[in-house]
């Protein structure tokens, strides 16, 4: 006798969702950046120094951060409130361990979903975690900036480091946050 | 729609020829933790939803980053799948409803590299019900309530909650915790307050306190007396340190399991489990002085739950120490 039984799962990451993601401005000139950064190790000295280098470069209006309160949850809802009425283009992360890179990069997602540019940073080595991610919201083929080895995915770095880092990932985060020329 | 349509699962079907067939499948499938599962049929998931008197598609909870909703009928096809009997499953339906608590903080708990476990402590009357193991050994095999209720959680969250290793389950090693880690607080050693009734439930009702565990440290001291064996306690839990999360905040809480032979000599000297707490709390969150001697941060002396378990022998007890969570609880609910 045959036996039937039932499918214990909600089915994978492909949902069959679909997210439109926000249109793109045509430079960052006169944009205010938002930093929805999550604490992990010290990524926010390379936020601050990516903000910077990108209001000296591209004549960003302003630049507007909110660090979570924990590494692996949405923003207070008063942190989200000053990144949505204030910016207009944002980077999310870093993206370093399994649950702040896949929660970062939904952070993105919610961002775009509501008609802000975003774009979130982390380590290559979370990619697969967070591609299943943008998988299940609908954008499997939303782009994420990784950094790599030798860099310390949960952002153990030194000052140096971390500005590097920056000064590496910076034309990545305005190619993903404008359109494309 | 009919009543016997309401109580009808409506999940996808597989079929096998037999239930070997159906094991196999499964593992082909990606639904098992590595272990042979008891096939789900209709009629099983059925025997398990009716002693929780929920429809199949009651919401015990969401995890809303990974836009998951987590529903009656796959709890009990994955406790189907544990090896649960019926009766545990209003247990189970309280565990996974504590486990999607927003300050149990499921999406991070479950995806981060740390590979945190979760503890299941079970209090009230429903420890004898169903027999939950809560005196010598219960940590470990050979108890069908703790291994497959520990198990049944474990599954809903690979199953349900899409926790997958190499995808959304990142834990660097993972560990031997989250196949199963279920036990009951032994309330009868003592005249201690249960765990439940110091969190203001009734001593008949049953309840599921749900802790995540980052560290599971063990404490082995043998000091004749109650302060002598604190010392012990507070030096080795500065060894690790618990620091201030922000998100968590206030009520974010800390577990000892309390050792028989270490129990005997609190209750003998007539010491209560908020006697323990006080005296702890001033040592485990002094000032931190070096790399060895980190404090813990901790709100007040009422986020440190003293539990009761284990066997005579070894006089040894356990501090479960928390991911980015605090500890939950639920009252089970039977039909």
């Amino acid at each position: 006798m045959t036996v039937l039984t039932l499918d214990p799962t909600t089915g994978g990451v492909d949902v069959g969702a679909h997210l439109t993601l926000a249109p793109r401005p045509r430079s960052l000139e006169g944009q205010v950046l938002g930093i929805v950064a999550n604490g992990l190790g010290i990524s926010e000295v390379m936020f601050d120094h990516l903000g910077e280098l990108l209001r000296e470069s591209d004549g960003l209006a302003g630049v507007v951060k909110v660090v979570k309160p924990s590494v692996a949850v949405p923003p207070w809802p008063e942190q989200w409130a000053e990144i949505v009425d204030n910016a207009t283009v944002v980077v999310t992360g870093f993206g370093g361990c399994g649950s702040c890179s896949t929660r970062s990069m939904r952070d993105a997602l919610d961002l775009e979903a509501i008609g802000i540019p975003s774009v979130c940073v982390g380590h290559d080595q979370l990619l697969p975690a967070v591609q299943a991610l943008a998988r299940l919201v609908g954008a499997p083929d939303y782009p994420m900036i990784t950094v790599g080895y030798p860099h310390n995915p949960t952002g153990v770095w030194t000052k140096e480091e971390a500005a590097g880092i920056a000064e590496r990932v910076v034309q990545q985060v305005r190619a993903c946050l404008v359109a494309p020329q | 729609m009919t009543v016997a349509e309401e109580s009808t699962p409506s999940s996808p079907t597989y079929e096998y020829d037999d239930d070997v067939a159906a094991i196999e499948g499964f593992f082909e499938r990606g639904f098992t933790d590595g272990m042979p599962v008891i096939p789900p049929t209709p009629a099983r998931v059925e025997a398990m939803l009716a002693t929780s008197g929920l429809a199949p598609d009651a919401v015990l909870g969401e995890v809303p980053t990974r836009n998951v909703v987590v529903t009656a009928e796959k709890t009990a096809i994955n406790a189907v799948m544990a090896g649960c009997r019926p009766e545990y499953f209003p247990t189970v339906v309280a565990t996974v409803r504590a486990f999607l608590q927003p300050k149990a903080n499921a999406h991070s708990t479950t995806a981060t590299l740390a590979g945190a476990a979760h503890a299941v402590i079970i209090n009230g009357p429903v420890r004898k019900e169903i027999d939950v193991e809560c005196g010598q050994a219960c940590m470990g095999p050979g108890f069908r309530a703790n291994a497959t209720i520990g198990r049944a959680l474990r599954l809903v969250i690979r199953n349900v909650c899409k926790t997958v290793p190499h995808v959304l389950d990142r834990a660097s090693w993972s560990w031997p915790l989250r196949y199963s880690f279920c036990f009951g607080e032994d309330e009868e050693r003592s005249d201690w307050t249960p765990l439940h009734v110091q969190l203001g439930y009734e001593r008949e009702q049953s309840v599921v306190t749900l802790q995540s565990v980052m560290n599971l440290v063990q404490i082995t001291e043998f000091a004749p007396e109650p302060k002598g064996i604190l010392e012990g306690f507070w030096q080795l839990a500065r060894v690790y340190g618990l620091g201030r999360d922000e998100w968590a905040g206030d009520d974010r809480g800390i577990v000892f399991l309390i050792g028989l032979e270490h129990s005997r000599r609190f209750v003998d000297d007539g010491w209560t489990k908020e006697q323990i707490a006080d005296e702890l709390y001033p040592k485990l969150t002094a000032e931190t002085t070096g790399r060895l001697d980190k404090n813990l941060s901790l709100a007040s002396p009422k986020n440190i739950h003293i539990v009761a378990a284990g066997g005579p022998g070894i006089a040894s007890s356990w501090l479960l120490l928390p991911h980015l969570s605090v500890p939950t609880h639920e009252a089970i609910v039977a039909a």
